[in-house]
């Protein structure tokens, strides 16, 4: 399909034409200061000159804290169930950087994972289109060029835009995304310098790119080394917060919660947001815990993303969206610690993934 | 004195400090401030080695509160016979105050600590700054004279630094340690008590209770419950967290306003008589969330109820630790 | 008829909303001076339910804070008097607790006069009844307690 252009003062024309089909809209808003993605009833809102927002679009689709489904009791039993009926409504993110986007494919892979199908997570992706638009300029903390991404990257977007200053460079990619650029029929056709243009972008924004991390061998080093001293200076300085995990666009762990109205005889099962830093993630009951200290806990999350995705999905559990970087309240810096990492001498040559 | 050479000065003296004391062995390891990866923030260090000790750095990012670190102990402040080592701690006013409270409720030995005194000059603001300059990356920090510079690709910006300053520094009157204990050595002070109008918080208390609510409501919005907050909090040290208890579940773990109010609220409670004013849970709140306003509330119930300051000496009990026959009860309901 | 009879008569008549305050009584004075109250016939409204604690030092803040968040409307809590306490120290205890959490949540904008705190010793029948009254009419005042209300 040939190349549209949107025109920047045209955002609000494009929102009323998609509010017609699609009952929630996200797009980057403002909010005390933090770029978010929130539901918008009005184009006005849309933030449209943003680096990236502050907690992930992950959010849209699996949100804080979520309603699985509402119960009624007589007090000793369960007497009904009341399942969720907004799945089937349609959802649009507009805005979403290439590094997110991808993300989505990497949490849809998790909720398909084995014999347990998340039906609340994949209905709502099902009926999900992204509108993605990419970075002209990357920040230092990017790094998605060194797994397999790259700033203009439109794989993992149903339509993509390109910023070209006062308009947008509109391409359809996938089926989702063609049927709704056909709908938008007062598009403009794109020329040959806009085409042009955009790939210039592309490039530079690539070149731009300061932050190269060489983790081909780094799935193969963490295998052997589960033990070695260097976890122990890797994660020193590390508090435990949980901010690297509950603002990464991959991680997914949550704690499921039966809440029930006090002195009523109906509640709900929700599940929240958890993070494998906080020290009650592993313990018992009998008050035993494996992971006792940040060292272990720090160590799990590397391992996890670095060591476990890759043998259990074949690539790496992270974006390089580099807001772990960013926002670690004590600066334990990732970027240091696959150095660190790959300073290890001891590496087995087999299970060398390329990342 | 220009910010940039009293940081340079307070640098010097501070790495003079800690080299000797690694040099004749009084300590085995010393806690302090690196510089940052990423614009705009420090990174906590540890180190062992008299040639490392030029890696501390002192200047105005350094927010974390260091005495989180020695409770509960990290494992690996042990030596091979699994005797604790002997700590040296750099401590600005408040982290010299954290240690001072915490030894006061037994959880750390200031006979293994060395509290290194050194004479804060204030942090900066992060989160106000990142929203001044808006979405664009800034790439460097510096200060010089009186104003913090920011750099990035294409643009300078100039802030004066007084107005940029977290705003419990703003009013903060423990600047450097209180020599209260032989662990103290470096620039410390004498200081028994602090005088303190508490005026800054006086209009948000002639506030109407609805206008509170309002702030309270609006402050709290954007509140993720990662617990960045209380886990960055030196006080904030018990074994299980009261939203984590499940024999009962007291409150919600959820993101609902008023979940996340009553969590704020509660910790509020448990740090009365506690809190040293060191301003890390507002540094380290990814939304950026100011905790200044509640924390100067909570100063001011306990001076001017108890007269009582957390963390300058090691002999008066806090006032949650102890109670009098002539505690004022003008709160109590009466007849008519 | 005495004046006290008239006046419950006339709030219990009262078809307006009324409030559901839940009191913590220390057991060994304040309970007894409800129990006394009741004995005696002295009426006050039926606007409270009474938790019995064995001391006014048990009251954890918890409770204050969980009973507004499950919709109380107002708290009243009940101890002996400064010195009389069955365990020596406890109302001192507690009335340091109560002193901070009052400010805080003053500040938080929870409204003055949701959470009352009172001495009643088991001797003092008419005195409890009448601060239980002045409690429902501030109480009545201030209107329903919507501030923790979870939207479902």
């Amino acid at each position: 399909m040939a190349q549209k252009i949107l025109m920047k003062d045209q955002i609000s024309k494009l929102y009323d034409d998609l509010a017609q089909d699609y009952a929630n809209i996200f797009a980057p808003v403002k909010e005390k200061g933090n770029i978010i993605f929130k539901k918008i009833t009005n184009a006005d809102d849309i933030v449209l000159d943003y680096l990236n927002s502050k907690v992930p679009p992950k959010e849209v689709l699996f949100p804080k804290k979520e309603v699985l489904f509402e119960y009624k009791t007589d007090g000793t039993n369960v007497t009904e169930i009341t399942e969720r009926k907004d799945l089937d409504e349609k959802i649009l993110i507009f805005g979403v950087r290439p590094c997110d986007a991808h993300s989505f494919e990497i949490l849809k892979d998790y909720f398909a994972f084995g014999n347990y199908q998340d039906e609340i997570f994949l209905k709502k992706k099902e009926n999900t289109v992204i509108i993605g638009i990419g970075c002209n300029s990357p920040r230092s903390t990017c790094f998605c060029t060194s797994i397999n991404g790259h700033p203009f990257n439109k794989d993992d977007s149903d339509v993509f835009l390109v910023d070209l200053g006062d308009k947008y460079l509109v391409d359809a990619v996938s089926e989702k995304g063609k049927s709704l650029i056909q709908k938008l029929s007062w598009l403009s056709d794109a020329n040959e310098a806009d085409v042009q243009k955009a790939q210039e972008l592309s490039k530079q924004a690539e070149e731009s790119i300061v932050t190269i991390l060489d983790l081909s061998n780094v799935p193969a080093t963490l295998d052997p080394n589960f033990e070695h001293p260097i976890w122990a200076e890797i994660s020193d300085i590390c508090i435990g917060c949980g901010t690297c995990s509950f603002l990464c666009p991959t991680c997914t762990c949550f704690d499921v919660i039966d809440e029930n109205e006090p002195y009523g005889n109906k509640g709900r099962r929700i599940r929240i947001w958890d993070t494998c830093q906080s020290c009650l993630y592993t313990r018992e009951t009998s008050g035993h815990n494996p992971r006792n200290s940040c060292i272990e806990r720090c160590r799990n999350r590397i391992m996890h993303k670095f060591r476990v995705y890759p043998k259990n999905y074949e690539y790496i559990g992270c974006v390089g969206c580099g807001r772990c970087v960013r926002l670690c309240p004590v600066n334990n810096d990732l970027r240091t610690i696959i150095q660190k990492i790959n300073e290890i001498e001891d590496k087995k040559e087999e299970g060398k993934v390329n990342a | 004195m220009g910010l940039e050479t009293e940081n340079q000065e307070i640098e010097k003296s501070m790495r003079d400090t800690a080299r000797n004391l690694l040099k004749e062995k009084q300590v085995d390891i010393i806690i302090g401030y690196t510089k940052g990866t990423v614009p705009l923030s420090s990174s906590p260090i540890m180190i062992n080695k008299e040639e490392d000790v030029d890696k501390f750095i002192w200047n105005n990012l350094c927010y974390v509160n260091l005495a989180k670190y020695l409770v509960p102990l990290i494992p690996q402040m042990k030596d091979s016979e699994g005797k604790p080592y002997k700590i040296g701690v750099i401590s600005k006013g408040c982290v010299g105050r954290a240690l001072i409270h915490l030894a006061v409720e037994k959880q750390i030995n200031l006979e293994n600590i060395k509290i290194i005194g050194i004479p804060c000059n204030g942090i900066i603001n992060r989160k106000r700054v990142e929203k001044e300059v808006g979405e664009k990356e800034i790439l460097e920090v510096s200060v010089s004279d009186n104003n913090i510079v920011v750099k990035g690709k294409d643009f300078e910006h100039s802030f004066a630094f007084e107005d940029y300053i977290n705003e419990l520094c703003k009013y903060c009157k423990v600047k450097s340690p209180p020599s209260a204990a032989d662990a103290c050595i470096g620039e410390c002070q004498e200081v028994s008590s602090i005088e303190d109008d508490f005026a800054d918080i006086s209009d948000f208390e002639a506030m109407s209770s609805s206008e509170k609510w309002a702030y309270i409501e609006d402050l709290f919005g954007s509140c993720t419950r990662c617990y960045a907050c209380r886990e960055a909090c030196p006080m904030c040290y018990c074994s299980l967290c009261f939203v984590d208890q499940n024999k009962p579940v007291w409150f919600g773990k959820t993101t609902d306003l008023p979940d996340i109010i009553v969590f704020h609220l509660i910790r509020a409670m448990h740090l009365a008589g506690r809190c040293v004013a060191c301003g890390a849970c507002t540094s380290v709140c990814p939304v950026g969330i100011d905790l200044n306003k509640i924390t100067r509330k909570l100063e001011k119930i306990v001076k001017t109820r108890f007269d009582f300051t957390s963390g300058l000496d090691t002999e008066t009990l806090p006032p949650m630790m102890s109670f009098s026959m002539d505690d004022k009860e003008e709160f109590m309901l009466e007849e008519d | 008829m005495n004046e006290t009879t008239i006046e419950a008569g006339q709030v219990a008549n009262n078809k307006e909303w009324e409030p559901k305050i839940i009191a913590f009584l220390c057991n060994w004075c304040s309970y007894a001076g409800a129990d006394l109250a009741g004995v005696s016939r002295i009426q006050y409204p039926p606007s409270i339910r009474v938790v019995r604690v064995p001391c006014s030092g048990r009251i954890n803040p918890y409770f204050i804070i969980k009973s507004l968040t499950d919709g109380w409307d107002g708290i009243v809590i009940s101890g002996c008097h400064p010195g009389d306490c069955h365990y020596l120290s406890g109302n001192l205890v507690a009335r340091r607790r109560f002193a901070i959490l009052r400010e805080l949540l003053e500040f938080f904008g929870i409204e003055q006069g949701r959470v009352n705190f009172m001495w009643a010793s088991a001797a003092e029948g008419e005195r409890f009844a009448n601060l239980i009254k002045k409690t429902t009419r501030i109480v009545k005042e201030l209107g329903p307690n919507t501030k923790f209300k979870r939207r479902w």
